[in-house]
């Protein structure tokens, strides 16, 4: 048996089973000649079946993604079908290479249009390519066909399309070798509520094709190949694990009270419609971050205000409860297909969230209508992402004040008293929260992008990531100002960073005096039944011996206690 | 042969999604169709072809068919097109 520790854990619960090895090799393309007639006619042939058997897999899954309809629509063009064909009658190549350079000459052309958006179609038509010459090397591009039995998925690194592809009943849980907590396939993971650990560096060396392992995704533990006995007490620590998760779903309709009665909100946060049906079989309160990026970024066009507008009220009346809604935060390490965003040198300090939508007033203006549009069928609020300086949120706030009176003129309804508030997630905020507090409805604290701003660390760095700790005295210091400064001004303070769903956080969170927890819908059950348990007065009196640590680490075994 | 000019009123112009619509359709008929746009001419039964034209919203265009379904083909493409392909319209 052996054994890997994964120190940055995200996730709960326990898998057990075969591993899944995702397949990463390139074949080289075979230089062998066309020469006869009939070996022509063979290529041709050889490519028409691959490009049909492309065709009929990417249909299929069109169905759910309107983008592949488009990638469909390429490999069954007959301009690629021709430049192949007349490659192969003409060069005497074979079906792989005149593919590759058809492929190619395809590419260069979008590549060098002025459009950025056709620009950007390049990587379709490669996506595409890679498709067709997997299929015509048998090697096969749904990169998941093999996997037949429900297994432990291990790869190197997932892509949204990837996971596209994937048949989530046959993935037990998922270990990448690189990647961060708030890497895509670590989001997507919690929203589907699988174990996963992701950054295991070494676990590519120490699987095979036929290894089994054990995997715990609260602690960390990987375990390859062990022996039988040892798989079986791991199983029965899963079950404990799913009767206490159980216990906790039972209990998850009930209000949120600490022992001595300090009543809390416990949110989820959201990136799509799905998400929110998730958090109504888990019995949120509310939402305290909905993410509108997908809306941009699974689009071919900045979506309308009406397109918009009927996202936010399905969500809304879906869940009946209180939704915060995030304005668009764009650019960092989230592009547009059909926008170019300039290359930045430091694109999370560059042009994104806030920055991005004042700089582009009508599409932000377009977000504004529809969610005030939509304010008026349940309860909404606004939150602004990424404020540095007090003069972004007057500007923020006027355009929200001229399209409540545009919509007043154009007798629209919405919610005249809608909260606008604001993510405090730069230093910058940090220092100004007291003026920001007497212009805002609301804080909430985003952690992720508060701790690599605040410690100056980049987070998607594999070589600094140790330094990533929220936990670090100057975050949590940052945190407990906020909170004063916002109650200070009467308002509301919440949280909707990974940090407010991890278990130890909890309770150092209450005893500041955190009025709203928002994180993954999935770990909200778990989270209630922690503070049900805690009492508030107690807390308050170990977050200021907390505040007084000097470094992470006794601050973390503080709170292991 | 039969020609009709029309205005392309999709927001978004023939991106990715229209023009592969718009192939489609294209594809189905059996005459020769050339679309003449302000840069040049492209044939869309091929969608690599038409989104290399790169035509925006606000464009106009001529469809030229030519051949034994000409007069139907003609009106499915220009239907087609004067509906925005389910997009929100320029006018």
């Amino acid at each position: 048996m052996k054994e890997l520790i994964v120190s940055k854990v995200f996730s709960h619960g326990i898998a057990i089973g075969p591993v899944f090895l995702v397949p990463e090799e390139y074949t080289t393309v075979s230089d062998a000649k066309a020469e006869t007639e009939a070996k022509i006619e063979s290529e041709i042939q050889r490519f028409e079946t691959a490009a049909e058997k492309v065709a009929q897999d990417l249909s299929l899954l069109a169905q759910n993604n309107k983008i592949f309809a488009g990638h469909v629509s390429i490999i069954k063009d007959f301009t690629l079908h021709d430049a192949v064909k007349h490659k192969i009658r003409e060069q005497h190549i074979n079906a792989e290479q005149a593919s590759e350079a058809s492929i190619e000459e395809l590419r260069c052309i979008f590549q060098s249009m002025d459009d950025p958006y056709m620009k950007e179609r390049a990587a379709d038509i490669t996506d595409v390519g890679d498709q067709l010459l997997a299929c015509l090397q048998n090697r096969c591009a749904d990169k998941f066909a093999a996997l037949k039995t429900p297994s432990v998925i291990i790869a190197r690194n997932l892509v949204p399309s990837d996971t596209a592809r994937l048949n989530q009943d046959l993935v037990l849980g998922f270990i990448t070798e690189e990647g961060g907590v708030t890497s895509h396939v670590s989001i997507m993971a919690k929203s589907l509520n699988i174990p996963a650990l992701v950054g295991a560096t070494g676990i590519l060396d120490l699987v095979k094709e036929d290894s089994h392992v054990v995997m715990d995704a609260g602690t960390g533990e990987i375990y390859v190949d062990p022996e039988p006995d040892f798989a079986k007490n791991f199983s029965a620590k899963k079950k404990k694990l799913e009767e206490e998760n159980a216990a906790y779903l039972a209990d998850a309709g009930l209000p949120t009270v600490t022992k001595d009665n300090r009543q809390l909100k416990v949110y989820a946060n959201v990136g799509s419609l799905k998400d929110i049906e998730q958090a109504v079989s888990l019995r949120v309160d509310g939402v305290g971050l909905f993410r509108t990026e997908f809306l941009y970024m699974e689009n071919s066009h900045f979506p309308t205000e009406e397109e918009q507008f009927e996202v936010y009220r399905k969500a809304v009346e879906t869940l009946g409860h209180e939704i915060i809604i995030r304005t668009l935060d764009i650019g960092g390490d989230k592009e547009l297909s059909y926008f170019q965003f300039k290359p930045e040198q430091n694109p999370f300090l560059g042009l994104r969230a806030i920055r991005f939508c004042l700089k582009n007033p009508d599409i932000f203006r377009t977000q504004i209508r529809a969610i005030l549009r939509a304010s008026h069928y349940g309860p909404l609020r606004i939150m602004l992402p990424m404020l540095i300086s007090l003069e972004e949120a007057e500007s923020a706030l006027e355009l929200i004040r001229q399209v409540k009176q545009e919509l007043t003129r154009e007798q629209i309804p919405f919610d005249d008293k809608i909260q606008v508030g604001m993510m405090m997630e730069t230093p910058a905020a940090v220092f100004c929260a007291d003026e920001f507090a007497q212009m805002m409805d609301f804080f909430s604290i985003g952690t992720n992008d508060l701790t690599q701003y605040t410690l100056a660390v980049d987070r998607g760095n594999q070589e600094i990531r140790d330094l990533y700790d929220p936990f670090y005295p100057a975050v949590i210091r940052a945190i407990s100002h906020i909170i004063k400064a916002g109650h200070k001004a009467g308002i509301e303070v919440g949280m909707c960073g990974e940090f407010a769903g991890d278990r130890r956080s909890t309770k150092l969170l209450l005893g500041l005096g955190l009025d709203e927890f928002s994180m993954s819908a999935s770990d909200t059950p778990r989270i209630k039944a922690a503070l049900r348990s805690m009492n508030y007065n107690d807390e308050q009196k170990h977050a200021q011996e907390i505040l007084q640590l000097r470094h992470a680490k006794e601050i973390k075994s503080a709170l292991d206690n | 042969m039969v020609s009709e000019k029309v205005k392309v009123r999709n927001v978004t112009g023939l991106h990715l999604r229209p023009a592969s619509e718009l192939a489609d359709i294209c594809s189905k008929c059996s005459c020769n169709i050339t679309i003449v746009h302000p840069n040049g001419q492209v044939n869309p039964k091929s969608v690599l072809m038409l989104m290399s034209a790169a035509i925006k919203a606000g464009t106009e265009i001529e469809i030229k068919c030519d051949g034994e379904d000409e007069k139907e083909s003609l009106k499915k493409i220009v239907d087609a097109i004067q509906g925005g392909f389910g997009e929100e319209l320029i006018d």
